[in-house]
């Protein structure tokens, strides 16, 4: 066991708390502000090579890989920058194609979401069938060589801005399908194509991007935007769903260390009744302890990763990961508010806008009750509720 | 032409100073070190100046113990070339640190030492200087702007009165300022690369120098609390209120 960051991982880590910095918190609150996505730090971070982050050199990428984009995500995070595109495109997408896609379609998409020039988004989420993915209705029907694509998705961050998706579609209806996990297929859309409508949803959380509502009607697909098999998609889902929680993790764990910094400075200047309110134990208790549970999260979050890496088993380490950074993220952020007094809830210092932040963490992307479920169930071996 | 940029490894800027308890010193263990950010902005022009096309070779040197290697490899992967690393644990005062550079520029043959206008930790601004005085070659201080033509350098320096220009003969010293650039981000390719670029490591002894610290620290406090404010209403109130404290003259 070796817990030293090497000097290429720090210098990533740096990278997105520098990055994070020369932006700043104004530039995050204007755009979040305006719903407007941040055109200028995307192109930065394509710029400086850390969109293909996962992608391989012959595409144009960095060859790396889950650690180094959470390690990346983590210091974007814990300087206040937590920009979700940068898990469903960079970290989902991009990696699964890179993973899992044709040699045509690595040439067609890699090298241009590598540079920056093709946004990506990642659809699976339907109004009935959140949680629960078995149920998704969203149909590609065979249409002479390729697809047609018919059905709604929801929540998806960033359609509106993302040139392509990857969907998560049925190529088998549920009831016609042996188990419930067959039938499921993934294909590159064209989110300019004739059919597609795209909507965005009111969702009043601090981050710069809109989350939309995809209608499909009848888009025609041809048959190589499938990414993997038909039929069998199913079984590269997690390839993107674990990293998916990982990177999300680590977010959680910047964000954490973000909040606690501003209650750690308050704490240490603000003298009430003539003492620092940080010598009380009633506050400096929970700072403690929110700082204990944050880096507990962070070394879950880089097992969970390196293992990802080492292609071994990362599954629960992914899952334990997401609930408990959520978890820490809303102590740490509740416990500094509470430090900040009237403060805290005041733009400039921002933590009732974290707040809201953080808390979405443990809905999303993957509930609290649905991790537990994993981790009792498929962990520890408890009987199934559901 | 061949630049020497000297960095020096120093308590991140955004990190709260915590002097020591027992007042030798301020507190480093588990604290996060960068490269002074002077230094920062002494590569990133000695990077500018090589890809105008007005050098060929950047080494970057710091004195310091086995750790400054990661300020070194963090210039290496801005872009620098190669790396000298002096490794010693002694007290280096400003007066060593430019023996043991005059010893390297020398033996390297630069034409151009860049160096940070001061190091955030101890403030000093003197090893340029002091390195230029050894060397009896010119120097130009507390650059903001700088160019070249043919064997000769100009520096924009922010004096009180205005902008001075100085020309200097290369070889020479400058040491830069805050505005002279802003240094880039590390892309990630170049990170990839810099574990690669070599760094030579050096002793004292191989240098001819010895630490031999000419100053020494008697104590370190931390500053005075701030005292609560008063708001006066008019500019006499407030002269009135400055000369009651001895502040300014009657
Ligand atoms: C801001 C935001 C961005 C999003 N971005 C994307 C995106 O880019 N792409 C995408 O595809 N989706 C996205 N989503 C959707 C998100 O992944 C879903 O909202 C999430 O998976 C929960 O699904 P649901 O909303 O349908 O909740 P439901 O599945 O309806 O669950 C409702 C509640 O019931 C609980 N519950 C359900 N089943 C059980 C059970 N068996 N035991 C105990 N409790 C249970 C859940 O934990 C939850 O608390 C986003 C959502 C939001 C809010």
């Amino acid at each position: 066991m070796d817990f030293q960051l090497s000097f290429e991982q720090q210098m990533i880590l740096d990278y997105g708390q520098n990055l994070a910095q020369s932006f700043g918190s104004d530039y995050w609150r204007e755009q979040s502000d305006a719903q407007a996505f941040p055109v200028e730090l995307w192109q930065q971070i394509a710029a400086d090579g850390f969109l293909g982050v996962m992608v391989s050199e012959e595409y144009g990428g960095a060859g790396l890989g889950m650690t180094e984009i959470t390690l990346l995500m983590e210091g974007m995070s814990g300087a206040g920058l937590p920009l979700f595109m940068m898990v469903v495109g960079p970290t989902m997408v991009l990696s699964l194609l890179d993973h899992y896609g044709s040699d045509s379609l690595k040439q067609r998409y890699l090298p241009a979401g590598c540079s920056g020039e093709k946004v990506f988004c990642f659809a699976i989420t339907e109004p009935n069938a959140g949680s629960n993915s078995m149920a998704i209705t969203t149909l590609a029907r065979a249409d002479g060589s390729g697809f047609k694509l018919s059905g709604q998705k929801s929540y998806i961050t960033g359609a509106d801005a993302a040139d392509y998706a990857l969907v998560v579609a049925r190529t088998t209806p549920l009831k016609d399908a042996a188990r419930k996990t067959d039938g499921f297929t993934l294909f590159m859309v064209d989110l300019k194509a004739p059919g597609v409508t795209i909507q965005p949803m009111e969702i009043p959380v601090m981050i710069p991007e809109k989350q939309c509502e995809i209608f499909f009607d009848d888009v025609e697909l041809g048959p190589d935007e499938v990414v993997g098999e038909v039929d069998r998609g199913f079984g590269i889902l997690f390839d993107v769903l674990n990293p998916e929680r990982i990177v999300v993790a680590a977010m959680a764990v910047g964000l954490g260390r973000y909040a606690l910094k501003k209650g750690v400075e308050y704490a240490g200047d603000r003298k009430v009744f003539g003492a620092p309110i940080g010598s009380h134990q009633g506050l400096a208790h929970p700072l403690a302890h929110a700082h204990t549970e944050i880096e507990m999260a962070a070394l879950m979050t880089y097992k969970a990763a390196v293992n990802f890496d080492q292609g071994a088993p990362a599954g629960a380490e992914a899952n334990m990961a997401k609930y408990f950074a959520a978890e820490a993220a809303i102590k740490a952020v509740d416990c500094s508010l509470q430090v900040n007094g009237g403060a805290g809830f005041t733009r400039e210092v921002g933590l009732l806008d974290l707040y809201g932040l953080v808390r979405l963490l443990r809905t999303i992307p993957v509930s609290r009750e649905l991790l537990l479920n994993y981790i009792g169930e498929k962990v520890m071996g408890l009987p199934r509720s559901y | 032409m061949k630049i020497l940029v000297c960095i020096k490894r120093v308590v991140d800027y955004n990190v709260r100073i915590r002097v020591k308890p027992d007042g030798g010193g301020v507190v480093t263990d588990g604290v996060k070190m960068s490269m002074n950010p002077f230094d920062e902005i002494a590569v990133e022009e000695a990077l500018r100046i090589k890809e105008a096309g007005n050098a060929d070779e950047i080494i970057v040197v710091s004195i310091g113990a086995k750790q400054v290697q990661e300020q070194l490899r963090t210039a290496l992967a801005m872009g620098a070339d190669r790396g000298i690393h002096v490794e010693t644990t002694e007290n280096i005062q400003p007066l060593t640190a430019s023996r043991m550079l005059l010893n390297i520029a020398q033996s390297e043959g630069v034409d151009l030492v860049l160096l940070g206008k001061q190091a955030i930790d101890d403030d000093n601004n003197q090893t340029g200087q002091m390195l230029a005085a050894l060397w009896d070659r010119p120097q130009a201080t507390f650059a903001s702007g700088l160019s070249f033509d043919g064997g000769k350098a100009t520096t924009i320096r922010e004096v009180d009165a205005g902008l001075e220009v100085l020309e200097v003969d290369l070889p020479a010293v400058v040491t830069v300022d805050l505005r002279l650039n802003e240094p880039r981000y590390v892309k990630l390719p170049d990170m990839m690369k810099a574990k690669k670029k070599t760094i030579d490591v050096k002793t004292l002894a191989d240098l001819g120098v010895e630490a031999a610290p000419g100053v020494s620290s008697l104590g370190v406090r931390p500053p005075e609390g701030r005292q609560a404010g008063k708001k006066v209403e008019t500019v006499e109130e407030l002269v009135k209120e400055l000369q009651a404290r001895g502040l300014v003259n009657d």
